[in-house]
């Protein structure tokens, strides 16, 4: 109890002490994500048009950003699960970092999407009442409406252990703030004891996973079905896409972990060091099989007649510097034998830069992935370039930033540190 | 019973009959293709002198705004939510000198891959034969533009919806059988109008009288389209994008792809479960429960 008061008043007092770099950080960030408001504002004005490097390239980077989130969303949900909902222990220690961050990547996903969206506010009224089952599109944003939920509770059962303990450690006004995000009255009531329960945990992180993996399936299908553009038809996208969100679910928990522990200058706790070695090698275990999958997609390809065009995009055409360089290079076979060194030399700097070195690659992956496809079979003679507009940088730019604010305030004010409870 | 009751009694039954022939297009492809009262839009580019009055009468009917010189013959335009029907001249590639206007719009295609993905069902398939776009419910997402073997349906950045042609659905023939404004203003009677099979026949009729070599584009292409168009060759000559001779995007093809994702994603759960089972430990969790498993 006195080494966790302790504890507790040295986090208090981390805090004081660093103020000032912290406001720096919040006032960087808030620039950033109001660029991606000015942008929206210029969009409803002038026309959704500023988003778009071409007309014939109808989805662009909004929707590969929200493909790299809602991925990586699903990723964490994996990764995470392995700790509360399969009960691995040790696994359960990044519950609620992981869990955090999905829920924070969704939703920003989701603002990525609703403002490539014509009309995202009649998105949730039709959605309701004209549902149309054989659309992809509308399972999957269903789906993930559902696992949002779930999610969400996910986190705050996890958190609450915590919450309550910080109420019960704080005075004043903070006391009262973390007891009502505790609804500590709830205790009161017959379903205390259920909320305490590891079972209902379980069962709440179990209806996360299977909804998650499914809306990740059809987000998946939604590419899959579309038999008008060969690049994405057929069932490799649906089954390799839950391999891309287990390797960047991955990636992103070890960078985002130990960067705030690095960047906070904080010792990473001995339990959680070991777990991180462990998680880089099924992250060299996961890119291995995904740089077979790729070997399969681009050799298979090239026997398929109507693939073959859109394949050698990748291989020699506009994308292949970001292919050869990007998704292979950097975002694939490198990090492996770092990965590998760094756990044999247990250097978990090494750990970090693969893990960033991953995500670099799976978002150059997943701009392509949305781009190329649309080249054919329209645009016969090539755009003369692929890069996104100034405005859909801003506005990308801008959720980005919104996204790591609301995590650097989430790692401030909510529980989200590796240690156990009792 | 008066006049007035009459009508509407009469109207009543005019929509249960379209309610019926819906669910018969919509329940029942084999059906869809065989019914009698559906009709269909034949453009003959053997015929088409390249005027683009076509165009022109097609934005006036649906106010739709004119671009600087795209009205001028021979220009190259682009579908585009502002042009709904364009008018290209292309060239053989086998034979240079033997040049067609090609008359492009919305084929209507008998089932179309564009409704079948719209989330929100806001494109139908009139029992008439229209594809039509609510352009109240379209929520923008362009979905249908992926899924369009053509690429037809164009998003429109202004008012934010998807826009097509909609087989001038609005001049509705049964009630007072008018053409399309583009038939209409054909002066040269290269685009016809009129029930489907009638259509069909008065498509084979003119291929058939002409010397050999003419194809007829949207018999067999997307699993049958209601516009037909007349071709002096093969469309892969005249460097068309050509659908493929059968439904696009067929449900089972859709039901086997998103199965065969759950099954990867049931694979994926097995293999969590292992990697949990095998190296699982032997102790409390964080809340002092037993583990699930150890107990
Ligand atoms: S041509 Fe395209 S837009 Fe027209 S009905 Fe067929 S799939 Fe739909
Ligand atoms: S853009 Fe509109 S019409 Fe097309 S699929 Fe989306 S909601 Fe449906
Ligand atoms: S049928 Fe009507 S809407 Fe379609 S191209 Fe002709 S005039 Fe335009």
């Amino acid at each position: 109890m006195a080494t966790r008061t302790k504890k507790h008043l040295d986090i208090i007092f981390n805090r004081i002490e660093r103020t000032q770099s912290f406001y720096v950080w919040v006032s960087i960030l808030v620039a950033v994500s109001g660029l991606a408001l000015y942008a929206i504002l210029m969009s409803l004005i002038y026309s959704l048009e500023i988003f778009e490097f071409s007309a014939q390239v109808i989805w662009a980077t909004m929707v590969s950003n929200y493909v790299f989130l809602v991925v990586s969303s699903t990723g964490l949900c994996i990764v995470t699960s392995l700790g509360h909902v399969f009960g691995m222990q040790r696994y359960e220690l990044i519950g609620r970092r992981g869990v955090f961050l999905a829920l924070i990547t969704i939703i920003f996903g989701m603002i990525s999407i609703g403002a490539h969206l014509g009309h995202p506010e009649r998105a949730m009224i039709f959605n309701l009442l004209t549902p149309n089952f054989l659309s992809a599109m509308w399972w999957m944003g269903t789906l993930y409406s559902f696992y949002i939920v779930f999610i969400a509770i996910e986190y705050w059962l996890l958190a609450r252990p915590e919450l309550i303990e910080r109420s019960d450690q704080a005075q004043g006004p903070e006391k009262i703030i973390y007891g009502i995000m505790a609804f500590r009255q709830l205790d009161r009531l017959k379903i205390g004891p259920v909320l305490k329960n590891h079972k209902l945990l379980q069962f709440i992180g179990a209806a996360a996973l299977i909804s998650g993996l499914s809306a990740h399936n059809t987000l998946g299908a939604l590419f899959g079905h579309i038999e008008a553009r060969p690049l994405w038809h057929g069932s490799y996208y649906p089954i390799y896409f839950l391999l891309s969100a287990s390797f960047c679910g991955y990636a992103l928990l070890l960078a985002v972990s130990i960067a705030s522990y690095k960047i906070k200058k904080e010792e990473i706790p001995e339990d959680y060091q070991s777990l991180i070695f462990e998680m880089a090698q099924v992250l060299a275990l996961l890119l291995s099989a995904g740089l077979l999958f790729t070997a399969y997609k681009m050799g298979f390809g090239l026997f398929t007649p109507e693939k073959v065009k859109p394949i050698m995009l990748f291989l020699k055409g506009p994308f292949s510097q970001a292919f050869w360089l990007f998704e292979i290079a950097i975002g694939t076979v490198l990090p492996i034998p770092i990965l590998l060194w760094a756990t044999k030399q247990k250097n978990i700097i090494g750990v970090l830069i693969a893990s960033v070195m991953v995500l670099v690659g799976v978002y150059v992956m997943r701009y392509d992935f949305v781009v190329a496809a649309q080249v054919y079979p329209v645009i016969k003679n090539g755009l003369p370039s692929y890069l996104p507009a100034f405005m859909e940088v801003l506005f990308i730019g801008g959720v980005l930033g919104a996204l790591f604010l609301t995590y650097v305030l989430g790692e401030k004010f909510l529980p989200l540190k590796e240690e156990h409870h009792h | 019973m008066n006049k007035a009751t009459k009508n509407i009694r009469r109207r009543d039954f005019l929509k249960l009959l379209a309610g019926a022939y819906a669910y018969a297009t919509l329940g029942s492809p084999g059906l869809a293709g065989a019914q009698t009262t559906r009709y269909g839009k034949l453009a003959d580019t053997t015929r088409c002198i390249g005027c683009k009055r076509c165009m022109s009468a097609c934005k006036r009917w649906n106010k739709l705004e004119v671009e600087r010189n795209e009205l001028v013959s021979d220009r190259e335009t682009d579908l585009s939510a502002q042009n709904w029907v364009v008018v290209n001249l292309r060239a053989d590639a086998k034979n240079v000198t033997q040049r067609i206007y090609e008359h492009w719009a919305c084929q209507h295609c008998i089932q179309p891959a564009c409704a079948g993905v719209c989330p929100v069902k806001a494109i139908t398939k009139l029992p008439m034969g229209n594809v039509v776009i609510n352009e109240k419910k379209c929520i923008g997402c362009r979905y249908c533009y992926q899924a369009c073997p053509y690429k037809v349906p164009r998003f429109d950045f202004e008012k934010r919806v998807t826009r097509k042609c909609h087989l001038c659905y609005d001049r509705i023939p049964l009630l007072n059988y008018m053409k399309p404004a583009c038939v209409e203003a054909c002066p040269v009677e290269a685009l016809s109008f009129g029930y489907k099979h009638e259509i069909i026949l008065e498509a084979k009729k003119r291929i058939y009288k002409e010397k050999s070599g003419r194809y007829i584009l949207g018999l067999k292409e997307a699993g049958g389209t209601d516009m037909l168009t007349i071709l002096p060759t093969k469309p892969k000559d005249l460097g068309l994008v050509v659908a493929p001779q059968k439904v696009v995007n067929h449900n089972m093809d859709k039901l086997r792809i998103t199965g065969a994702g759950f099954m990867g994603a049931s694979v994926l759960a097995g293999l969590m479960y292992t990697y949990a089972s095998l190296t699982r430990k032997n102790t409390k969790d964080d809340y002092g429960n037993p583990d699930k498993e150890t107990s």
